[in-house]
Order: C-alpha cells, then sequence, then structure tokens
C-alpha cells in the first residue's frame, strides 16, 4: 500500500514541476505577440494560463497535505510521550479529513456542475477544471488516511516507536 | 442569524481549530462549513465554487512566478554579489557586516517580491559571515529576518500583487508606493545598527576605494537591472504584472545559466517544483479565506465592524490606527495572504468611510502585515533566519523587539503623513492615484 502511495505522490510531484514549466509558455506568447509580428495575437493564452495555475494551486494542495508543509500554528505545547503527539496529531488530520470529505461529497457536484459549462476563450469543458476539488479531496483522504492508520497502530502497540 | 453570531462562530471555530494545529487553510474552510448548514439558501457547494473563483484570477500567476525569480536568482548565487557591492558601500561603517545585511536585503527586495525568499537567500549567506566575525547569533538572525521584511514593501511585491487583485487597487501605484516607506525601513534598521554597534563593539571592515566600488557595481550590474525591468515594465505599460513576473523568470535564467553559468541545468527542474509548492501552500490558502471572507461579506459583518467604530467617530489617522493594529495582531498568528483577503474584506469600508486613500490604506496595510513575518508565534521570515542561525525563536525575541521599535516608527510615520507616501506615485503615475 505504501509503495502504491508513494508511487502516487511521485506523480505528484512531476505534474508539478511539468505544469510550472508549461504555465510559462502562454504568457510568454502572449509578451511576445504583442512585442513583435512572429506570432498573432492569440486569446487563448490568458485562459490556458489561469487553468494550468489552478491545477498547480490544487497539485500543490495535495503534496503539501502528504509531507505535512501546510501553515500551522505552534502556541500548544508539544505533548511529550509519543502516545500523546499522536493523540494530537489525530486530532489535527481528523479535522483535516472533515475538509477532504466535504471535497469528495461536494466536489462530485461540483464537477457534474463543470460539465454544463464551456470555458469563455477555449471552450474547454469546465469539467477539467472542477474535477479538481473532488480530486484534491481523494488525494487528501489518501494521505490523511495512510497518516491516521500509522497513528492508530502507534496507539494500540501502547504508544512506544517513533516520537 | 445575525452578522455577530456568524462572525463569532467563524472566528471562534477558525481560532480553536488553529490553536489545536490545523493548517490554517484548512481551518480557515472548517470554519465555514457549519455557517453553511445554518442558512438554508446556502450550501458547501459554494467553498469550493469561492475556491475556483479566487484561483481563476490571471494576476495571481505572477506570485508563483516572482518566487521562482527569486529562487533562480538565489540558485544562481546572485546574494554573493550583492553582498560584495554592499561591503563597498557599508561595510566600513561601525558594524559593517550588520549594514550589509540591510543593504542587501534592499537590494534583493527589488530584485524578489518574496520576504521568505530574502530571508533565506541573504541569510543563508550572511548569517553564517555574521557569527563568524563574532556577532551574536540572535542579533544577526533578528536582523536577517528583520531586514527581509523589506522583501514585500519594495517593489515588486507579492503581498502587493495578491492586495491589487483581491482589493482593486492599482498594483504600479502600489509599487511606486512602496518605494519610499521601504527606505526608510531600511535606514531605521541601519540606524539600529550603528546603536547595536556602538554598545557591544562590532568589527568594520576598511574602507573600499571608489576602484572597488565601480567594479563591484559593474558586476552585479545585471542583477540590479531586473526592478528597472519589472517595475518599468508595469509602471511604463509594457507589461502586466503577471507578464512583467514571467520577464523576470527568464531573466534569471538567463543570468544564471548562460550570463553567469552559476545555475546548471539539472537544478532548474528542482527549484521549478520548489517554488510551485511553496506558491500553491501560500495561494491554496486564498481559497479557503475568500469563502471565508465572503461569508463575512454574505452575513454584513463589516457593515457591522464600520458601524461599530464610526459611532467613536474618528478620521484617517484613527482607522489608520486601527488597520494596522488590525494588521499586526493577526500578523502574528495567520500567513499575509489568508490576512489580507479576511481583514481586508472587513477593513475596507471603514477606510473607505473616512475618505481614506485606497493607496495609503493598502500600504499601512502591507507594511503592519509584513511585521507579522518577523512576531511570533507566526512569523515565517523569522523561522527560516533562526533556523539558519542555529537557535530558536525565543532566542532571537529580544532583538527582534528591539529591531521592531524603529520599524514601527516608520509605520506611524507613514499613517500620520500620507502625503509623504502618496507624493512619488502622484508624480510618477497621475492617472491612477487622483
Amino acid at each position: 500500500m505504501k509503495r502504491a502511495i508513494d508511487l502516487f505522490y511521485r506523480l505528484l510531484q512531476i505534474l508539478l514541476t511539468v505544469l510550472m514549466t508549461v504555465l510559462v509558455v502562454p504568457v510568454v506568447l502572449q509578451i511576445l505577440s504583442r512585442f513583435t509580428e512572429l506570432i498573432p495575437r492569440y486569446i487563448w493564452t490568458e485562459e490556458v494560463a489561469r487553468f494550468c495555475f489552478i491545477w498547480i494551486v490544487m497539485i500543490g494542495s495535495m503534496i503539501a497535505v502528504r509531507d505535512g508543509s501546510h501553515f500551522q500554528l505552534d502556541v500548544l505545547p508539544k505533548p511529550k510521550t509519543a502516545a500523546g503527539q499522536a493523540m494530537s496529531r489525530l486530532i489535527v488530520h481528523g479535522g483535516m479529513l472533515l475538509m477532504a470529505l466535504t471535497f469528495v461529497i461536494f466536489g462530485f457536484r461540483f464537477a457534474q456542475f463543470g460539465l454544463d459549462q464551456e470555458s469563455e476563450l477555449t471552450g474547454l469543458n469546465m469539467f477539467a477544471i472542477h474535477v479538481a476539488w473532488p480530486l484534491a479531496g481523494v488525494a487528501f483522504t489518501v494521505f490523511l488516511g495512510e497518516k491516521i492508520w500509522a497513528d492508530i497502530a502507534l496507539l494500540r502497540g501502547g504508544g512506544h516507536g517513533r516520537a | 442569524m445575525g452578522a455577530l453570531e456568524v462572525a463569532l462562530l467563524l472566528f471562534g471555530v477558525f481560532i480553536g481549530l488553529v490553536i489545536l494545529r490545523v493548517p490554517i487553510a484548512f481551518a480557515l474552510g472548517l470554519a465555514c462549513i457549519p455557517v453553511f448548514f445554518i442558512d438554508e439558501r446556502l450550501t458547501p457547494f459554494l467553498l469550493l465554487n469561492e475556491m475556483l473563483k479566487s484561483y481563476n484570477t490571471f494576476i495571481l500567476l505572477a506570485v508563483p512566478f516572482f518566487l521562482l525569480a527569486a529562487n533562480l536568482m538565489n540558485s544562481a548565487g546572485i546574494t554573493d554579489k550583492l553582498v560584495a557591492l554592499a561591503r563597498t558601500m557599508v561595510g566600513h561603517l561601525p558594524g559593517g557586516l550588520g549594514h550589509v545585511n540591510v543593504v542587501v536585503s534592499m537590494l534583493f527586495a527589488g530584485i524578489s517580491g518574496s520576504s521568505t525568499a530574502d530571508a533565506a537567500g541573504v541569510g543563508g549567506v550572511l548569517i553564517p559571515a555574521m557569527k563568524k566575525q563574532g556577532y551574536d547569533a540572535p542579533f544577526s538572525s533578528a536582523l536577517t529576518a528583520c531586514a527581509s521584511v523589506m522583501g514585500v514593501i519594495i517593489p515588486p511585491s507579492i503581498l502587493m500583487i495578491v492586495w491589487g487583485g483581491v482589493i482593486s487597487v492599482s498594483i504600479g501605484g502600489l509599487f511606486i508606493a512602496g518605494i519610499v516607506p521601504g527606505a526608510m525601513i531600511g535606514l531605521s534598521l541601519m540606524g539600529a545598527v550603528l546603536i547595536y554597534a556602538k554598545v557591544r563593539k562590532y568589527p568594520v571592515y576598511v574602507r573600499a576605494s571608489l576602484r572597488e566600488f565601480l567594479r563591484a557595481v559593474g558586476s552585479s550590474l545585471l542583477p540590479l537591472m531586473t526592478p528597472a525591468i519589472i517595475v518599468g515594465g508595469i509602471v511604463g505599460g509594457l507589461f502586466t504584472p503577471t507578464e512583467a513576473s514571467v520577464v523576470a523568470v527568464l531573466y534569471a535564467l538567463i543570468l544564471g545559466v548562460f550570463i553567469y553559468r552559476t545555475l546548471a541545468w539539472r537544478q532548474v527542474p528542482h527549484v521549478f517544483y520548489e517554488s510551485a509548492r511553496f506558491a500553491a501552500i501560500s495561494l491554496f490558502c486564498i481559497g479557503t479565506a475568500s469563502a471565508f471572507g465572503w461569508l463575512l461579506a454574505y452575513f454584513h459583518v463589516p457593515q457591522l465592524f464600520v458601524d461599530t467604530v464610526s459611532r467613536f467617530g474618528g478620521g484617517v489617522t484613527s482607522v489608520g490606527l486601527i488597520v494596522a493594529l488590525s494588521f499586526l495582531v493577526i500578523g502574528c498568528f495567520i500567513d499575509a495572504i489568508p490576512a489580507i483577503i479576511i481583514l481586508g474584506t472587513i477593513l475596507a469600508p471603514l477606510a473607505n468611510s473616512v475618505g481614506m486613500h485606497p493607496l495609503h490604506f493598502a500600504i499601512i496595510g502591507v507594511i503592519s502585515i509584513a511585521f507579522g513575518l518577523v512576531t511570533p508565534p507566526y512569523g515565517l521570515c523569522l523561522m527560516i533566519a533562526c533556523a539558519l542561525g542555529n537557535i530558536t525563536i525565543r532566542d532571537a525575541m529580544r532583538d527582534v523587539l528591539i529591531l521592531l521599535v524603529p520599524m514601527l516608527g516608520v509605520l506611524l510615520f507613514v499613517i500620520l503623513f500620507p502625503e509623504a507616501i502618496l507624493a512619488l506615485p502622484r508624480w510618477i503615475m497621475p492617472q491612477f492615484v487622483h
């Protein structure tokens, strides 16, 4: 199971790098077309750039759930025991899981809603964008499930193991 | 439910979750969910829709690009050139390397739009160098963190782009308005370094000759042209801010890969990945913060706030103080971007009601929220600088508080004298500033 999740995480990392590189292209085309005669003035460049950007934000947020790098505040003292730390992580990940499930449940309708719409400039079916939310919900759930599973196992084992 | 009850519910759930260490972006979204179920006209579907709407903005694309440009410059070792230049300029003053730190931050601020990139780039080079020369580690880290605040005040600035995109103010105008307060913060920090150097007897460099200075200028001329290209391009109407940010990326790539050859092609994908990841984490907050802000507006919370405050009367100055104080407080606890969206939405009608100029309001907001980058418990730049100095945040606190005094003085000046801030944008781009 861990191998499959690792693979999925790696895939997201590659996708993010590719999208960031691709994002440069439409904006460069936009500048080139304004200042030179090399290419015609496309109108789709702005929209393509925006859609790449939305995917970058959503994929980046999925990656950050796995590596635990979403910004958080550190005011409460850290629990001293491994079991206490596992409990406090369970609370955090449980809360995040609620949001993940909201994304899954309402994201399904959101994606369907996208099916009925086309984008203004390129005529792209908006499903291609809206689907990022249920997908993010699923990815969050998988990554959080992995963490929650590990902490439950740790608590069951009597709180020994990693601190 | 009335505005007050909704505001208490939203902020109560949000604060509770954040204290429990739920990430800020998630806490903002989760706080919205109960409210969506209270009113039958609302549904959590709107959370997703508001997120999509907030990301679907061309202007925000500038955020990952400016971050990428800064990271590329860092990876290409541009900071070393800026350090060499700053040393010939101010190295001979008492506390030489401290002044170098401030000046490099200022120069870097003109190249990048991100304070965290500034803290990481400048701190990575100068904190070890300062410690080696006998500067105390807490002072070195505190100074690096405080100086890096200029990253988002001196143009270009990611926070100004977000502000301009969300609250609809001219970004070119904002950039120009940031120059004077940014320079004042730099000078005030240098004043503080002078006092520190006298008290703690910090070392100085010998004064550089004019030739050495000119040589240093020559070798850092190309990176120093970045602000002229970006800000000049935007103000002169050549590029939109997003296009300017891409030009900055291409320029950084050309400098690093082809001219200085300090950046290998195989490093580039990693820099792209790290920039995209960090930008995505900050920007993901924009989505949930926008939904949070939308709910506040839907239940007329900003209006309640305006009505309550205006009962006490007061003009531009007192509202300026309220704006600064609110941003300073919230900046201690959450990231700058969601702070702008949530508080900006609440405070904009108030600023408007007393006739405060939108640029003045924005500059007060951006400076106060930038100070939040060095105030614990949540101060990203302070965290970075302390990690680089191998000290805890607690160790650096005393020096941060001392250095914040002159910086708060600058903020007070900005609040009291709007004309000093508005003069430059009025002169350079009168079409955007009435």
